[in-house]
């Protein structure tokens, strides 16, 4: 079964921030939810940026929980 | 009009990119792109080149509904600001500024220079710090129990008293215990907020937008500091003393960092007085 995130969890560069020891979730929270706002000709809007951020958390548990069901089995 | 749109990572002192030549950063946010430096005289902000045909207020608007896509790309920002990070002040942006030309990103380096160069002198020389405050419910409870008074004489008295007047005694300490325990965990954020605000530049709550669980309990607070470089280590020993006096009461410090001052870009409070 493949999740939409099956395709992020390859990527490399999320490796190397795992090898990093960095959290994915505190890394999207600070990339989405903070940093400096400057209008851009394009922007996205700060409600849109919640409903992004409980998207990615929802899928983020479940991936721990899949990771955790694949360790326990490997 | 050209397809193709600029996006725009952070922000540093001109002087600053030399030591940050665009073969040496990260890879883009897309595949395929260079980084590149758009520069005033005394600002330059970092970009690369996307296409209008994914980052179009359209197209960002369908990619917002699919976690897949923003996750990596936050990814790639986050790994971009972190590395500039690392070697000179820096401004981050948040992710998904994007303008359709050059000189659109000029004129923003030109209109917001003040504000730009407050917050690159308020960061220079500083990182971000998180210190999340991690509640075990069970251990905070029944550390609550053995240093209240009035919880101490209700137990010995549910012990003495009929089966009947037992249970009211008991629902009685149930209640109280929660109450305590709630004023025992917030005095300990307040403390936790004041003592590593004191070792620190400025510090931040943050809002949390859902309850956490992590795997030493639920995640009760959530601060960002901005510390001095050749303070951290009485940032971090005052943390450590906080995190070894809560251990018995169930309450623990996550620490992560150092971070690019994402929570420390807006003016601080006394910077809007007039």
């Amino acid at each position: 079964m493949s999740s939409p995130f099956d395709q992020v969890l390859i990527q490399s560069d999320v490796e190397q921030l795992e090898q990093a020891d960095l959290s994915l979730l505190e890394t999207l929270d600070h990339v989405l939810n903070r940093g400096l706002v400057i209008a851009g000709e394009i922007t996205i809007s700060v409600a849109d940026i919640d409903l992004i951020f409980l998207g990615l958390n929802v899928l983020l548990s479940s991936v721990e929980t899949a990771n955790e069901v694949i360790k326990k089995r490997g | 009009m050209s397809d193709l749109a600029y996006y725009v990572y952070c922000i540093v002192e001109s002087a600053a990119t030399a030591e940050l030549p665009g073969d040496s950063l990260p890879p883009a946010i897309e595949h395929g792109a260079t980084l590149e430096w758009v520069a005033t005289q005394d600002l330059a902000a970092l970009t690369s080149q996307v296409s209008l045909v994914s980052y179009s207020e359209e197209s960002l608007n369908h990619h917002l509904s699919d976690p897949s896509w923003i996750a990596e790309r936050a990814m790639r920002h986050e790994t971009i600001a972190e590395f500039v990070a690392k070697r000179v002040a820096v401004v981050p942006l948040r992710f998904g500024t994007i303008f359709l030309e050059r000189a659109g990103i000029e004129q923003m380096l030109s209109d917001k220079r003040e504000e730009l160069r407050a917050i690159l002198e308020r960061v220079r020389g500083r990182e971000e710090w998180a210190v999340n405050v991690i509640c075990d419910q069970s251990m905070l409870m029944s550390s609550i129990t053995s240093v209240s008074p009035v919880l101490r004489d209700l137990t010995e008295r549910a012990a003495q008293a009929s089966p009947g007047q037992s249970y009211l005694i008991q629902k009685k300490i149930d209640a109280l215990r929660v109450d305590e325990a709630r004023d025992a965990l917030n005095r300990i954020i307040d403390e936790v907020e004041q003592t590593l605000a004191a070792k620190s530049d400025d510090a931040k709550r943050l809002r949390m937008l859902k309850v956490e669980t992590t795997e030493y309990g639920e995640m009760k607070a959530k601060f960002a500091f901005l510390v001095k470089k050749s303070e951290f280590d009485q940032f971090s020993d005052a943390a450590e003393r906080l995190a070894r006096e809560h251990q018995s009461a169930g309450v623990g410090l996550e620490f992560g960092g150092p971070w690019p001052a994402y929570n420390f870009t807006g003016l601080k409070k006394d910077e809007f007085s007039v």
